[in-house]
């Protein structure tokens, strides 16, 4: 039941409130502010996107472009993380890096939050056999390990690139989506006031895109930055092991390996790009937990 | 007068893992056009499930309707499909739930979810539909009903959420509105008021009603025909002066010994009378009459430990089910 009060302040600002029924999304985040590491989450988060995006762009260096005379060069003021092997300036080309690794994050979530609310709503809103079916499915791929499906779907897809990468990480993981819509889904159908719209006559349709899915808006944004840590790993687990973005294109996870070979001599190579990795899913994990208590008014003056 | 409502012999069973659950076995019942028919009962004699079942709202499975027939208007509602049925709701039929906080979706104005059904059975355009909206507020007793229309169902008290469900209810004046205890959740003040307005709105729409409750009161105020109901079965019908003055039905009579009387100057130090024992298990119910155990009347190797009493009319239209109605006791004492 609280989920659904917590969907239901969100979805209720969200359908267009005027300015007094506003203190709900106002609510959230008052409380989101309020709590500190949320918030300093937030700004590190938002710095680093917008560094991944503006770095390249007015960086004097070729982030692509092999220079040997400038190889393995410390941090400086012409190149703050220093260089790698190939005398790239690591500064840009961990941005570089960074917008590969961020776009798959959330293309991946964003398809997962496609094909989870699908999934899930029709479940969920069917009920009886099929949802029974659909559910035991999906028992079936949950217990496939995550980073082999996703190897064993890029083998099938048969090329490595973005898009395939979105693909293979959000097929092998958004059952637990699926099983949240669901549920929320079931326990919003039994609100008085689903029941209430079939008694007057509202069509199926309408009571799922009106009445339920808007309501488990607050859960879905919570989802986001819950998946976001376990695709970025995943993106960059890949890469390391050679089976994801392939050089010269660069993501964190494939700088990382490229800083494998020389790692006690010039560590600064793979750290940079673990780091930013770290850093990143520590962001998501703090912002999620944020939106986790500032979306349930359970938590209100604590 | 003609008849808009016809129930025959209605069984609504729940099929669970425990068993069949006979919540509603055998219920017959008529509502006359633009009257007023009060269904009354304790928790779980199947009020609320008529009154589901009459909608086709209740979720299959676990629950169906068995066999009967209910016909609305000649039309035989149990055969519809669902599509056909989506028409019939809100459009012929409509209902008030009974907790206004839940009834209303939180996350859409109350104008959204008026108009809703305006444009749904009326196809009105949106700004005729607004209009209309704001004048079923003004009906139903909103003040500044223009303005309120973008407001959220928090911002009401309970009662006022109560008069924006029967605003929906009867937005496309359906010939009958279906209370499921319209006031139970209500603050006592309130109560009247809006039994009132229920009251005041049916007879300007011509509307009949089904006015479900476990009070009393509330029937004797605004019910011009009663069914009391018990075990998932009609016990007794009659119109309500007749059945408040000379209940036949031991149930019934068990049931207006138990109100308080605010008369009596002992009421205070007095206890309430209960009605001994308690409702028989609607998996298993008794072969007999399914108020013997709890009947004061029921002697050994009476008829009514053996066999179930039919529903017979004693009077014209007073029918009640069991072997001792009290003009019959009356007349063996004498």
């Amino acid at each position: 039941m609280s989920a659904t009060q917590i969907a239901g302040r969100v979805a209720g600002v969200d359908a267009g409130a005027p300015i007094r029924q506003s203190s709900l999304w106002q609510d959230a985040w008052r409380r989101y502010l309020r709590n500190r590491g949320a918030v300093a989450a937030g700004i590190l988060f938002l710095l680093i996107v917008v560094w991944c995006i503006v770095a390249p762009i007015v960086s004097p260096h070729d982030p692509n472009r092999i220079e040997f005379p400038d190889a393995y060069q410390g941090p400086s003021w012409s190149h703050p993380f220093g260089t790698d092997q190939f005398g790239r300036d690591l500064f840009t080309r961990a941005a570089l890096g960074g917008r590969i690794s961020i776009g798959i994050g959330f293309g991946a979530t964003l398809a997962i939050l496609l094909i989870g609310v699908a999934y899930g709503a029709i479940s969920g809103f069917v009920g009886g056999k099929l949802d029974n079916a659909l559910m035991r499915f999906l028992d079936a791929l949950y217990g496939l390990p995550y980073l082999p499906f996703a190897i064993l779907a890029l083998a099938i897809i048969g090329t490595v690139n973005f898009w395939t990468m979105v693909v293979a990480l959000s097929v092998a993981s958004w059952f637990i989506t699926a099983r949240v819509v669901r549920g929320q889904i079931m326990t919003l159908k039994e609100n008085d006031y689903v029941r209430a719209a079939y008694a007057v006559g509202v069509r199926w349709y309408m009571i799922l895109g009106r009445h339920l899915l808007p309501n488990t808006l607050g859960v879905l944004v919570i989802t986001i930055f819950l998946e976001l840590p376990g695709v970025i790993l995943g993106e960059a687990f890949l890469s390391f092991l050679g089976l994801g973005i392939n050089p010269p294109d660069a993501s964190w996870g494939s700088m990382a390996q490229d800083g494998r070979d020389a790692y006690r001599a010039h560590p600064h190579i793979i750290i940079i790009p673990s780091l930013a990795i770290a850093t990143l899913v520590l962001c998501a994990n703090f912002i999620a937990d944020g939106l986790r208590d500032a979306l349930d008014p359970r938590t209100k003056e604590t | 007068m003609g008849r808009l409502l016809e129930v025959e012999d209605l069984r609504t069973h729940f099929f669970t893992r425990a068993g069949v659950v006979r919540a509603v076995d055998g219920v017959d019942f008529s509502v006359e056009k633009g009257k007023t028919l009060g269904i009354v009962g304790e928790s779980g004699c199947g009020k609320s499930v008529t009154a589901l079942s009459i909608m086709r709202l209740l979720p299959t499975p676990p629950a169906r309707i068995v066999s009967g027939s209910i016909r609305f208007d000649g039309r035989e509602l149990t055969t519809l499909s669902e599509r056909e049925l989506e028409d019939v709701r809100g459009r012929e039929v409509a209902m008030v739930f009974q907790d206004p906080m839940t009834a209303l979706n939180p996350t859409l104005t109350i104008g959204t979810q008026i108009i809703e059904v305006l444009r749904r059975h009326l196809g009105l355009d949106d700004r005729t539909a607004r209009r209309r909206a704001a004048e079923l507020l003004d009906e139903v007793g909103i003040p500044r009903a223009r303005e309120r229309l973008d407001d959220y169902p928090h911002h009401f008290s309970g009662g006022m959420r109560q008069r924006v469900v029967i605003a929906i209810a009867i937005a496309c004046e359906p010939r009958l509105l279906i209370a499921d205890e319209p006031t139970t959740a209500l603050d006592v003040t309130v109560q009247a008021q809006v039994l009132d307005l229920l009251d005041d709105l049916r007879r300007e729409h011509e509307m009949a009603m089904i006015l479900i409750t476990h009070n009393m009161g509330v029937v004797a105020e605004s019910a011009d025909d009663v069914a009391v109901m018990y075990a998932g079965q009609i016990v007794e019908q009659a119109p309500a002066h007749e059945l408040f003055h000379r209940p036949e039905h031991p149930y019934t009579e068990a049931l207006l010994a138990a109100l308080p009387d605010l008369d009596d100057s002992d009421a205070r130090s007095r206890r309430l009378t209960a009605i001994p024992g308690r409702p028989p298990d609607l998996i298993d119910p008794p072969q007999a009459c399914r108020f013997a155990a709890r009947c004061p009347y029921a002697g050994c190797g009476d008829s009514c430990a053996l066999e179930p009493p039919a529903l017979r009319e004693l009077r014209p239209d007073h029918r009640v089910r069991t072997a001792h109605p009290a003009s019959e006791r009356e007349a063996v004492t004498a």
